[in-house]
């Protein structure tokens, strides 16, 4: 995936909250892109097997 | 009293609520001799957002009376103890860490300490953490928590200031909350104990959110007698947390009795031996392996090839529950967080759907690998929650 810009973070970013300043969106592209990378590898899991909910509840008893 | 007064604040809760309980100690004494502690240290560590000296005091000096007046005892009775400042206490400033929430005074008290008081605990104040326990916070609002073993080097997160006043013998016990390390890591930094409790085991009922399904509060301690015993008094189903679980709570002092003769611990290959961990922590890690088997325990080396990608797949998650969290003060409020953690809600806000649920199943199978490992052993080891033995020093003085 080709790295977000300030630019196209920028525009989703107004429309959640006051304009950031030029630093904090600077940093929120940085971070963003990295997790992204970070989650890159995810793509390769078989997640289709799985549900995506958390392992909740009480195990089955006995 | 008849031990020496540092002594005594460095005994920790079992202990404590045993001189108690033989009428050694005065309740208090105690009360009194953490406040002057707190008084004369706490300038300089900053484990404490707010001290409550008055009503610890009447609380102490009604656990005296019934002391001596023969009465039925809680198994932490008389011992103080303090709780991260996420957790809503009843009539006293609860401020998640943060200014935004620095005039925010519940109503009631949450569910975990309310059980710590139905224990016999004497509630000795708030606690300072990261800012709504996300990590990241530049600026601490409430003053930067030091490590009481060098105050250049950081405490660890996000329940900083329960870290903080266990290892400086400024409580006898303490509360904090984990989502994605926020016990385990200040408890690894501050060289005590800490407990991530299994999720549900514990009410999150009044503990200010981050990830419902990751949330849990967990106990600090200086002994793992006393993180049972915490773990004890607020363990169990809560009609106020339809989440948690409605299992029995298992007898934790007796399982410790137990010791770890014939324990099948498995030691995580890829969090132990992988690159990224220092030497001096992987040699910590195999020497308490070592010292484990020699107390009748059987370690081997496993592998779980899918936990090194958990930290991203909890960041896209967590961070992203967090986001809905604070959705509406990132609105209204934006310039009122930290600069550290309104970057990470922005950033946690701008992850994109797909990424997102990509993750959660990503966790279903992580959870899988792990479950599958558990299945052949008792336990799991790695190392601790750091991977170097020194950490950072803050970020700001």
């Amino acid at each position: 995936m080709t790295d977000l810009t300030t630019e196209q973070v920028g525009a989703p970013a107004a429309a959640l909250c006051p304009p950031a300043p030029p630093d904090d969106l600077a940093e929120v592209t940085h971070r963003l892109n990295a997790l992204i990378e970070a989650l890159t590898p995810l793509a390769e899991l078989p997640l289709e097997t799985v549900e995506p909910v958390p392992a909740l509840g009480d195990p089955p008893r006995a | 009293m008849t031990a020496d007064r540092t002594d005594l604040a460095f005994l920790g809760a079992r202990q404590l609520a045993v001189l108690v309980r033989e009428r050694k100690v005065s309740p208090v004494e105690l009360t009194q001799l953490y406040l002057d502690r707190i008084e004369r240290l706490d300038r300089a560590l900053r484990a404490y957002i707010t001290v409550l000296p008055d009503t610890a005091l009447a609380t102490a000096r009604r656990a005296e009376a019934a002391v001596m007046r023969g009465a039925r005892l809680g198994p932490l009775h008389g011992v103080p103890y303090a709780v991260k400042d996420q957790f809503d206490t009843a009539g006293v400033r609860t401020t998640s860490g943060s200014r935004i929430m620095e005039h925010h005074v519940p109503a009631e008290d949450a569910t975990a300490i309310a059980r710590l008081d139905a224990a016999g605990g004497i509630l000795l104040g708030k606690l300072n953490l990261t800012e709504f326990a996300l990590g990241g916070t530049q600026q601490f609002p409430f003053g930067q928590p030091r490590n009481p073993w060098n105050l250049e080097h950081d405490p660890g997160g996000s329940s900083s200031g329960s870290g903080i006043a266990v290892a400086a013998g400024l409580c006898g016990a303490s509360l904090g909350e984990d989502t994605g390390g926020s016990v385990r890591s200040p408890a690894s930094f501050c060289g005590v104990v800490g407990l991530r409790p299994t999720w549900s085991r514990v009410s999150r009922h009044g503990s200010f959110p981050l990830s419902w399904s990751m949330d849990t509060p967990g106990p600090l301690g200086r002994t793992v007698e006393d993180a049972a015993s915490l773990l004890q008094a607020i363990a169990g189903y809560d009609p106020k947390d339809p989440l948690s679980s409605r299992e029995p709570v298992p007898d934790y002092a007796r399982t410790l009795a137990d010791g770890v003769r014939g324990l099948r611990i498995g030691i995580i290959r890829e969090l132990t031996f992988g690159p990224e961990t220092d030497a001096e922590v992987r040699g910590a890690v195999v020497e308490a392996a070592r010292r484990l088997e020699r107390l009748g325990a059987v370690t081997d080396e496993i592998s779980l090839p899918l936990v090194p990608l958990a930290g991203a797949i909890f960041m896209a998650l967590a961070d992203s529950d967090g986001a809905g969290v604070h959705f509406r003060w990132l609105r209204t409020r934006a310039a009122d967080y930290d600069q550290g953690t309104r970057r990470r809600l922005l950033t946690a806000s701008l992850i994109p759907a797909a990424i997102q649920q990509r993750a959660a199943r990503a966790r279903a199978l992580v959870c899988a690998e792990m479950r599958d490992a558990l299945a052949r052993h008792d336990c799991s080891c790695a190392r601790p929650r750091t991977r170097r033995l020194r950490p950072s020093p803050p970020r700001t003085v």
